[in-house]
């Protein structure tokens, strides 16, 4: 399995820069999961390295082979890659087993009695035995996204694109064809480029996350790293919520925002400078007011707003003293009422200081 | 229920009227001799050698007609779906030009372009070369598939474009990445989605010949052979043998009936854009350095189609001797002079024939408005039944309809012959399926939720009928009108058989300067012709607010 490495790529439409001066190294056997909001440039990265786009500048390598650059674009047919696309792509005249067969043709080497036999094979790895006769048509998306990934498969491709693989399941399917995937990513170990707006869905499949804000890496990292060590305001907002609190440093440990003072893990704050802390809802601890609730990072706040979610409450509470107003995810009991006083406890640790980036 | 019996009664009336009884006549006769029923008339028919030459080079012409039209429509689609050769808009506008332009208006141009001895082309030829042979003969059965094809490729060409235009790039990219190189994915993938689009336009290029008239008997008539359409036309002049030509028109029917349906099973036999759910995206494929080339070979094409022949009409509208050269001297307006104010016939065959196409396109609009708003919101009993029977005309070849026509209404109790409403009939029958396809589009695009959010709100059904429906429907039956009117002011293939010296209309005027060898009033006639189906064109481009030729935009 060969690592993958793109190279300062940069490709525009016009004059929007789809994607812009990017860069990302993949290791061998890797998920990687492209995430980003639409217009990021995820699907144009993905293009770029099936060989379907040329970039204006960079490169992408896939081990000792560099298989794009401005001046040379090794064709999408021989880069030994595959590819799941969001409407799948099934050719509507061909059979179920046709349509799997189809890259088979063109791997030197492979008898046609064998060839068969993969097909049926991987028929019954994505759990679609005896449909080898049926037509695209006749299936349902579920089936028609296990069939666009058996045919993507059998090729033991070095590389596996995916986009967007799951934006046309309905819920229920998605949910139960993200394990599928990272499964069949398990069993075969493919190097594999997933590109998805979702990022539960990134979460769930990938070894890592790269993602993407206008054109670049914002970051990249497993979700557990995006998660409590976001870099930037847009990472930290894009996976999972948080709480965004603009202050500005008071001493290496501590932000000041208004009146209120907030404790970070010692760290290397800059004395004066802007800085934005990243707080999770739910590493926000909620207690009923008791006297001397004193000590760092606990205030006094109101509850304005709470939903009942089932497995947590979802709380909007202003802060005493400031115009805050900070989201907490807490367990459902004690249940505090819209109105209540309560204390806000949140840990140094969880108060991760962003980057300047926006 | 009462509905339904009155909306029946309605159509049944005009469906025996426009159809059951012509063709139920037409059948009659070729069976009916004087001791009760008898093929004779089939046996007389299929026996006579002429008879079998016609029916022979009416395969001949049909079949090579179908294979131009594929070879030069099919590339043209291509190009202007799928590449980014320079000028699309205007080869689709031409080859809209090629697809409304009279095909007996362009045959006319061939032959003051190529006739063997004044052909312009011809004489450029030997002036250029001193040769005494002329370069072309247009009046052979190759130009005969020639100057047929460059007005019947759009049919291949619409078929293509729209199919094109429904296969996503992801299916040819999805190949490529497997492994296909560009020939491989156009084999095994674009080729094999397109191909069902590919034959069905064939076939309906095949039909086109199989029903033409004009070009046929401009063309072949002279070079003195035969098609089945101008052989039953001669069956018809005198001494007519009415019960012959019966028997002839028998098979083209049937022909023409079998063959639409195999189109309609080609078309249905599996979903295109119907497999996976969005994305979809249609990439253009980059030509390079063969942009131009592809253009210039697109122009050449409709040089044929449109610029020579248009430029030949002109100028033999504004010229006294068309074969001269375009000087001072030969300038002139004495055609326009004598086909409006000499020649007898001509301003009454234009008044009838703005007649019968502003009374065919009024009275068709309604009927077809009316039959797709039932059928469509399925408001009576066995609705498509309705739908079936006004498509029906399809399979009826122009001058087939003039034979049943003919025969049903020179006897009592409808004795119509003589008269513009038999011509009215033939038109109306024959133009029903086109206004009916272009009015059941529009009112399948009108969601019927949007007249049940009126009803909820209290309007009444024939309010939701004036102040929704109609307002929403009124451009789609602004084309059908259109589509109705172009039909009718360029119809031939009836007209021939049914006009009398006081029913004449601009078509068969046309027909008959042709056998006096008036050019210059044959080009102005034709040109006034071109205008009103430009205009009428215009009309549907700006009700409809895109082009006429595809589904999309």
């Amino acid at each position: 399995m060969p690592d993958v490495i793109l190279k300062g790529l940069s490709k525009r439409y016009g004059d929007v820069g789809a994607v812009n001066d990017l860069s990302l190294e993949m290791k061998p056997g890797e998920l990687l999961a492209l995430l980003g909001p639409s217009g990021c440039g995820k699907t144009t990265t993905l293009r770029l390295v099936a060989g379907f786009l040329t970039p204006e500048a960079g490169e992408i390598w896939v081990g000792d082979r560099c298989l794009s650059s401005p001046t040379a674009v090794v064709p999408p047919e021989r880069r030994r890659m595959a590819m799941i696309f969001q409407s799948y792509a099934l050719w509507p005249h061909m059979t179920v087993a046709q349509n799997v067969a189809y890259g088979l043709r063109f791997k030197p080497g492979i008898a046609r009695s064998d060839r068969d036999a993969r097909v049926r094979e991987m028929l019954r790895v994505v759990q679609l035995a005896g449909y080898e006769h049926r037509y695209p048509g006749e299936l349902s998306g579920g089936q028609q996204q296990r069939v666009a990934v058996a045919r993507a498969l059998v090729v033991e491709p070095e590389i596996l694109l995916l986009d967007e693989p799951l934006s046309n399941l309905d819920a229920n399917l998605r949910e139960e064809m993200r394990f599928e995937i990272r499964r069949l990513h398990e069993t075969f170990g493919i190097t594999t480029l997933y590109v998805t707006h979702d990022q539960s869905e990134a979460m769930v499949i990938s070894d890592r996350i790269a993602v993407l804000q206008a054109g670049r890496v914002a970051q990249v990292g497993t979700a557990d790293d995006l998660y409590h060590r976001p870099r930037t305001r847009f990472v930290a907002e894009f996976i999972g919520r948080t709480n965004v609190v603009d202050g500005v440093a008071t001493s290496f440990d501590a932000v000041a925002h208004g009146a209120l003072r907030l404790h970070v893990a010692p760290g290397g704050l800059q004395p004066g400078t802007r800085v934005a802390l990243s707080i999770r809802p739910h590493q926000v601890q909620l207690s009923a007011p008791v006297e001397g609730a004193e000590g760092a990072n606990t205030f006094r706040g109101t509850v304005r707003r709470a939903a009942f979610l089932g497995d947590t409450i979802d709380y909007e509470i202003a802060i005493a003293g400031s115009d805050l107003v900070l989201r907490a995810a807490a367990a459902p009991t004690p249940r505090f009422e819209v109105g209540a006083a309560v204390v806000l406890r949140v840990a140094p640790g969880a108060c991760v200081p962003l980057g300047d980036g926006d | 229920m009462d509905r339904s019996i009155a909306v029946w009664v309605g159509a049944a009336v005009a469906l025996v009227v426009l159809i059951a009884l012509p063709l139920g006549w037409l059948g009659w006769l070729s069976v009916s001799g004087e001791h009760g029923t008898t093929l004779a008339h089939y046996r007389d028919a299929f026996t006579d050698p002429a008879l079998q030459r016609a029916l022979w080079n009416t395969v001949v012409l049909a079949f090579w007609v179908g294979l131009v039209s594929v070879a030069i429509g099919a590339p043209l689609a291509w190009l202007t779906a799928r590449t980014d050769v320079p000028g699309r808009g205007l080869i689709r506008g031409l080859v809209l030009a090629s697809f409304v332009t009279p095909p007996f208006l362009g045959a006319f141009a061939w032959v003051m372009l190529a006739g063997p001895n004044a052909g312009i082309l011809n004489t450029f030829w030997r002036s250029v070369t001193g040769a005494d042979a002329p370069l072309l003969n247009i009046f052979t059965m190759p130009g005969l598939v020639f100057v047929v094809s460059i007005y019947t490729f759009p049919y291949v060409y619409i078929m293509v474009a729209n199919t094109l235009a429904l296969i996503a790039s992801d299916l040819e990219e999805a190949a490529a990445i497997l492994g296909a190189g560009r020939l491989a994915v156009a084999r095994t993938v674009t080729l094999p989605m397109v191909l069902p689009a590919l034959a069905s336009g064939f076939i309906l290029a095949v039909l086109q010949a199989l029903a033409l008239f004009g070009s046929p008997a401009i063309l072949a008539l002279p070079a003195g052979f035969h098609t089945v359409t101008t052989q039953i036309w001669s069956l018809f002049q005198f001494p007519p043998k009415v019960e012959q030509a019966a028997a002839f028109s028998v098979p083209l029917l049937l022909a023409t009936a079998l063959l639409l349906d195999i189109q309609k099973r080609l078309l249905g036999r599996r979903g295109y854009a119907a497999v996976g759910g969005k994305g979809g995206q249609r990439r253009i494929i980059a030509l390079g350095r063969w942009r131009w080339p592809a253009l210039a070979a697109c122009l050449v094409v409709m040089s044929g189609a449109i610029f020579l022949p248009y430029g030949v009409l002109a100028k033999g509208a504004f010229s006294r001797a068309w074969a001269q050269p375009l000087s001072r001297d030969n300038l002139t307006l004495a055609n326009f002079a004598f086909t409006f104010f000499e020649y007898g016939s001509t301003r009454a065959a234009i008044v009838n024939t703005l007649e019968l196409a502003v009374l065919t396109a009024c009275i068709g609009a309604a009927m077809v408005a009316l039959l797709s708003y039932v059928t469509n919101r399925r408001l009576v009993v066995g609705h498509q039944l309705v739908a079936f029977l006004v498509l029906a005309p399809v399979v009826v070849p122009g001058v087939v309809l003039a034979v049943g026509l003919f025969i049903a209404y020179t006897r009592p109790p409808f004795v119509l012959y003589g008269t513009l409403w038999i011509l009215f009939l033939a038109y109306l029958t024959k133009e029903m399926p086109v206004g009916y396809a272009q009015a059941d589009a529009t009112f399948r695009a009108i969601p019927a939720d949007l007249e049940d959010a009126g009803r909820v709100l209290g309007a009444g059904r024939l309010r939701i009928l004036k102040e929704i429906t109609a307002p929403l429907a009124k451009s789609g039956i602004i084309a059908a009108w259109c589509f109705i009117f172009i039909g009718v002011i360029r119809e031939l293939s009836a007209s021939i058989l049914l006009f009398t010296p006081s029913t004449k209309v601009m078509s068969v005027v046309i027909f008959d300067l042709k056998e006096e060898g008036q050019f210059g009033a044959i080009s102005v006639l034709g040109l006034v012709m071109l205008g009103l189906t430009f205009a009428t064109v215009a009309l549907v481009q700006a009700a409809l607010g895109r082009d006429v030729l595809g589904a999309r935009r």
